[in-house]
């Protein structure tokens, strides 16, 4: 007789949609045993479709219910807790999906951003009178904590319009000649937000998500310093500011 | 008698009338605050630092008894506890404080692979050996007493040599824990296995249930799933109402998780429970 940790083994190997059905374990009554195959495909199938609402809108529910099953044979659950069956979707799309349809993964990536988001909490943000105890001088070498549930996406593709306009059922296409955009999704204390954002913006707050100051933020985003006032106000009035650092001496 | 935290909040025991599920769908219409004596949730859905379900649990927390009700621990899984899902769910009970905490005599987990269901044990001495162990082991780590719950099966195991009910008994004997009685599932075991569900619930022991489960089940092919998608069917309030006559009133929950109804429909089954539960009382006094 199997031991239990066999026996749990070869239960596990026939749960799987790519072994055969006639390859139940010894049990009674056996054609029963299709109902576990059911539940556990249904219950992987109905977490993806909970988080990646938006690409089953745009490549329909069969075919959406087709990749899930086929990620799910590269990808199998690995936690008890369901919510994270979704984290390899984007790269799972991105080798898997011809070129005309790679933008998917990088609205999968914005989903999953989004799924990580509404679990996290906003932290109270600071206004921009937290920098007026900086000399001029000192204010470039100091660095900002952002709100820490921040996510930036950047893609080719127009995803975030893409996003926007699924919101509905029956979305018209969003067309892809949009180009490039980039923004953000984060942890709001009503929700998640996601927002897209201009390239300056994006270009300097990727550069102090990086652990820049606000001076090497500037630089590695290629702006004059004239534009440090401006993306400051944009970072302050968007509550992304949760603490200021002073430079290490 | 039921004492008051910091926030001045009661945090007291789960009563022995009937209560309800938590559903994200309910997490704005459960601030009307409806008459049900308590509320279990999903450990799993409150895992995380934030989100919205969390603040709504949290309030919801400051106005009803709470049960923690875990579907992810898989005790019985040969390979192992999971750790790190051990760890969330203490995180969870240190901060919703759950009068009761609950959990499945099921597996889920074998090579590393999830399967996300709460699957069947066979009914050996090695099995419920093993389960015991892991639930002692969950226990300690807890620092809680758990309630372990007879889950719905649709096949037996060929070298099964206790009944379920024997099962049952012996794990709490061995791992000092309570049970917690699903109704719907034992009817459901019981008609697709062709075992007699009042032999069930007589062969229990009575003493270690801290709680019962209701739900409603679906038919597909001559075979009950229990899918929590409807209301209760006569047949198990029949054999609930069995089950009151033996145990006495014990917390009871209407579980609904699929196609789930407004509340007041889950608020109005909840009081067909408790007018059961009332019945009992009566016969008691």
């Amino acid at each position: 007789m199997a031991s239990l940790r066999e026996l749990q083994r070869a239960f596990g190997a026939a749960l799987r949609a790519s072994s055969p059905p006639g390859d139940a374990p010894p049990v009674t009554p056996a054609a029963n045993f299709s109902i576990y195959r059911n539940n556990s495909a249904l219950g992987f199938r109905a977490a993806m479709q909970a988080t990646f609402p938006v690409v089953r809108r745009r490549v329909g529910d069969d075919y959406f219910a087709q990749l899930a099953a086929l990620y799910r044979e590269q990808h199998p659950s690995r936690s008890g807790d369901l919510h994270w069956v979704g984290c390899d979707f984007a790269a799972f799309l991105a080798g898997h999906l011809d070129d005309d349809y790679r933008w998917l993964a990088d609205l999968a990536r914005l989903e999953w951003a989004r799924e990580c988001a509404a679990l996290e909490s906003a932290v109270p943000a600071i206004g921009a009178d937290s920098l007026a105890a900086f000399a001029p001088e000192v204010l470039e070498h100091v660095t900002f904590a952002l709100q820490p549930s921040l996510r930036l996406i950047e893609s080719p593709w127009p995803v975030f319009s893409v996003w926007m306009a699924n919101q509905v059922d029956d979305a018209p296409p969003v067309d892809q000649s949009l180009g490039s955009q980039a923004g953000m999704v984060l942890a709001r204390p009503d929700g998640v937000e996601v927002a897209r954002l201009g390239p300056e913006f994006f270009s300097y707050l990727s550069a102090l998500v990086a652990g820049a100051s606000l001076g090497g933020a500037l630089e590695r985003a290629a702006l004059p310093a004239e534009r440090l006032a401006p993306v400051l106000g944009h970072l302050f009035e968007d509550r992304l500011v949760c603490a200021v650092h002073s430079p290490k001496r | 008698m039921s004492r008051l935290d910091p926030r001045g909040v009661p945090l007291g025991p789960v009563p022995a009338r009937a209560g309800i599920g938590l559903r994200s769908i309910h997490h704005e219409d459960i601030r009307t605050n409806p008459p049900v004596g308590w509320l279990e949730a999903h450990t799993e859905n409150y895992f995380h630092d934030g989100g919205a379900a969390v603040r709504a649990l949290e309030r919801a927390r400051a106005n009803y008894p709470l049960s923690l009700h875990g579907v992810g621990l898989a005790l019985g899984s040969a390979d192992g506890l999971d750790r790190e899902h051990l760890a969330r769910v203490k995180r969870a009970v240190s901060r919703f404080e759950p009068a009761l905490v609950s959990e499945h005599a099921c597996w889920g987990h074998a090579n590393g692979e999830h399967f996300n269901d709460l699957l069947p044990l066979p009914y050996t001495e090695e099995a419920v050996d093993w389960l015991a162990a892991q639930v002692r082991e969950a226990q300690d780590f807890l620092g809680r007493r758990l309630l372990i719950e007879n889950v719905s099966a649709y096949v037996t195991f060929e070298h099964s040599a206790l009944t379920e009910w024997e099962f049952l008994a012996a794990l709490v004997e061995r791992a000092d824990c309570g049970l917690l009685l699903d109704v719907n599932n034992v009817y459901v075991s019981a008609r697709n296995l062709g075992s007699d569900a009042r032999a069930f619930i007589d062969g229990v022991p009575a003493a270690a249930v801290g709680e019962i489960h209701l739900a409603g089940h679906a038919e597909r092919d001559g075979v009950l799933i229990d899918d929590h998608g409807s209301h209760v069917c006569d047949a198990v309030w029949d054999l609930y109402a069995h089950a009151i006559a033996r145990l006495g009133p014990r917390p009871t929950l209407i579980e609904w998780d699929t196609d789930v109804p407004p509340l007041p429909v889950l608020v109005a089954e909840a009081h067909r429970a408790d007018d059961i539960l009332g019945g009992a009382r009566g016969l008691a006094a």
